[in-house]
């Protein structure tokens, strides 16, 4: 056998180290992807062997225009998330900034507002969650901000906006603890000679946080929107996630279950693209190497 | 900061100490008051925080009588520990708890040899397809596990897989599983963060691709194996999606998704007859036991995380996702 130049046994040595990804990609991922695409586009005839026939757009057609409780389902999912991403994102980036400046217990705070990434996954966050009577965002805005005698001389409409901004920040916090770890890291990344160099100029801090923090930290910005979009649509508490398994497993309607999933996926990707590009010229990018 | 900055040597040349002084004073009360606010801020957030969790772990040690009084809240009037008994019982805790550390441990294991090496693959070599392949592999991480958890079970029942632990633990081997993508992606970005000069040492020494991984490149790797560590055992030890659909003889059910049978058996216990307890009314109403049992559910995570705390959080700085 003809011996490789290093450059080829590089090649083949690069191959090697990801081949059980590589194996894995068919087996795990490829293989199902493309069944998963075939079945939203057919009908099980057979459950036994899952043979399937194929009927084009009909699940599709199905989920649009049968359907009656996917899109408005869809509509309310896709504007709490929104809302919801962009609250946590500026949330964590100033508790971020917050945490960030020399205080004591920093390990304690840190800890703290990580702790819900390790409760909160399915039941156990319901769980926890569940508590919306007395919520604790309600008792803090009794201390602080809004008396509820005050609240009772409000307009309805006021209150509901108030009360659904209160209800949503436990769960918006809750839901930020790992974006907050990231932004605290960047944060650490940014060298603290560009604040020193800005304050012999005498920048104030409104204006230190402008020109130089937010762009030095827009990669994690960017970041953690794109995770939170994600992280919000593979949420078990998120009432299409549920719709997708009940219409799979409960009423064993597998193929219009792929389909819906389809058509959330496909969303997914469009907003993460959109995002993406949107932002990509905005990232100031100090590390392309 | 109240207004511009004045370097004490421009104040001195106009009046002298006397301005000094003042201006550093009104600075150091001004510094003071932000502190504090500051730390009423973080204090309060930490609050919103830890109240669910503090409200749980309250609420499981309160008596039945207790849940219904209004005027206790935060402090039982005495450790009721039977809602902890109640609970180990009615969540399988013995069982369930094993096969969770088993599930839990071998997939960790999976996600850090697979993608610990699979990175090394993308960090370090030169292939056609390099970025090709990492951008499917960020991908794998986007896609939501719904898509795929149809033709999965489908999958896996055609292999025989379903109701046991395979379908868990054989794709994190091959750097798939929960989340796998995203372990690849950290350990990646922490190996090109790696100097070159180690691992050329080790090859002038001798050392072929492989052995230079294990022996040389994955010692040092500690701070993103704990990250990767730590995450995949939380995210496995929680996760009740997948384990639900592949599963469905009871005893192989690991512990969290117990939580919702807690109820229906509770129910069947109140509605039966165990004088175990000692009022029908005591096991019907009472969320003192559901908590029990949640904040059993989370012991192990909580106490790992405690210990593993700081050398989890400056791992993530050093493995170089951000900056």
């Amino acid at each position: 056998m003809k011996k490789l130049t290093i450059t080829q046994r590089k090649k083949v040595k690069g191959y090697l180290f990801i081949s059980p990804w590589l194996v894995g990609l068919v087996l795990f991922f490829l293989l199902p992807f493309i069944q998963s695409l075939r079945l939203s586009f057919s009908k099980i005839t057979k459950y036994a062997g899952f043979h399937m026939k194929w009927i084009g757009l009909d699940n599709y057609a199905k989920a649009f225009l049968w359907d009656v409780t996917f899109l408005p389902m869809f509509g309310t999912v896709v504007k709490d998330t929104f809302v919801n991403t962009i609250m946590i994102v500026v949330f964590s980036l100033l508790i971020a900034i917050l945490v960030n400046k020399k205080i004591r217990f920093r390990g304690f705070f840190r800890g703290a507002f990580f702790l819900p990434v390790l409760l909160g996954t399915g039941y156990v966050m319901e769980q926890l969650l569940g508590i919306n009577a007395e919520g604790p965002a309600m008792e803090m805005a009794r201390g602080i901000a809004i008396p509820e005698e005050f609240m009772r001389y409000l307009d309805p409409v006021v209150v509901s906006v108030l009360s659904g901004f209160l209800n949503r920040i436990t769960y918006v916090l809750w839901k930020s603890g790992v974006q907050i770890i990231l932004f605290l890291a960047g944060l650490q990344g940014i060298s603290s000679s560009l604040y020193e160099a800005a304050r012999v100029d005498s920048a104030t801090e409104w204006e230190m946080f402008w020109k130089i923090t937010l762009p030095m930290i827009s990669p994690v910005i960017l970041l953690n929107v794109i995770y939170t979009i994600i992280d919000s649509f593979t949420d078990t508490s998120n009432p299409i996630v549920d719709y997708v398994l009940d219409i799979g497993f409960t009423k064993s309607q597998f193929e219009y279950s792929a389909a819906i999933s389809w058509l959330y996926f496909i969303f997914v990707l469009f907003v993460c693209g959109i995002v993406y590009f949107m932002m990509r010229n905005k990232v100031y990018d100090t590390s392309k190497k | 900061m109240i207004g511009k900055v004045i370097s004490p040597a421009a104040a001195i040349g106009r009046k002298g100490k006397k301005v000094v002084r003042r201006v550093a004073s009104v600075r150091r009360w001004a510094d003071l008051i932000l502190r504090l606010a500051i730390y009423i801020l973080l204090f309060d957030l930490a609050f919103v925080f830890l109240y669910p969790f503090i409200l749980m772990v309250v609420n499981s040690l309160k008596s039945p009588k207790d849940l219904l009084d209004i005027t206790v809240k935060i402090i039982p009037t005495s450790f009721y520990w039977k809602n902890y008994k109640i609970a180990f019982s009615s969540l399988n805790y013995a069982g369930a708890a094993k096969n969770s550390l088993v599930i839990t441990a071998l997939t960790t294991l999976g996600h850090i040899l697979a993608c610990s090496m699979i990175a090394y693959g993308f960090a370090r070599f030169r292939f056609p397809g390099r970025e090709f392949f990492f951008l499917i592999v960020l991908f794998s991480v986007i896609v939501p596990i719904q898509v795929l958890i149809f033709p999965y079970y489908m999958q896996f029942s055609k292999w025989g897989w379903l109701n046991t632990y395979l379908p868990l633990i054989v794709p994190t081997f091959f750097g798939f599983g929960l989340r796998g993508g995203l372990y690849i992606f950290i350990f990646r970005q922490f190996f090109m963060g790696l100097p070159n000069e180690l691992e050329e040492a080790a090859t002038i020494d001798g050392c072929g691709a492989f052995r230079t991984y294990w022996s040389i490149v994955l010692p040092i790797s500690r701070a993103s194996t704990l990250v990767v560590g730590v995450l995949s055992m939380v995210w496995h030890w929680n996760d009740c999606f997948e384990p639900g659909i592949y599963l469905t003889k009871q005893k192989l059910w690991p512990v969290p998704i117990n939580i919702p049978n807690m109820y229906a058996t509770l129910k069947a216990l109140s509605s039966g007859q165990t004088d175990e307890f000692l009022m029908e009314g005591e096991v019907l109403f009472n969320e003192g036991i559901v908590f029990a049992g949640t904040f059993m559910v989370i012991l192990p995570i909580l106490v790992i995380y405690l210990i593993l705390q700081r050398q989890f959080m400056e791992g993530i700085e050093h493995t170089g996702i951000v900056g």
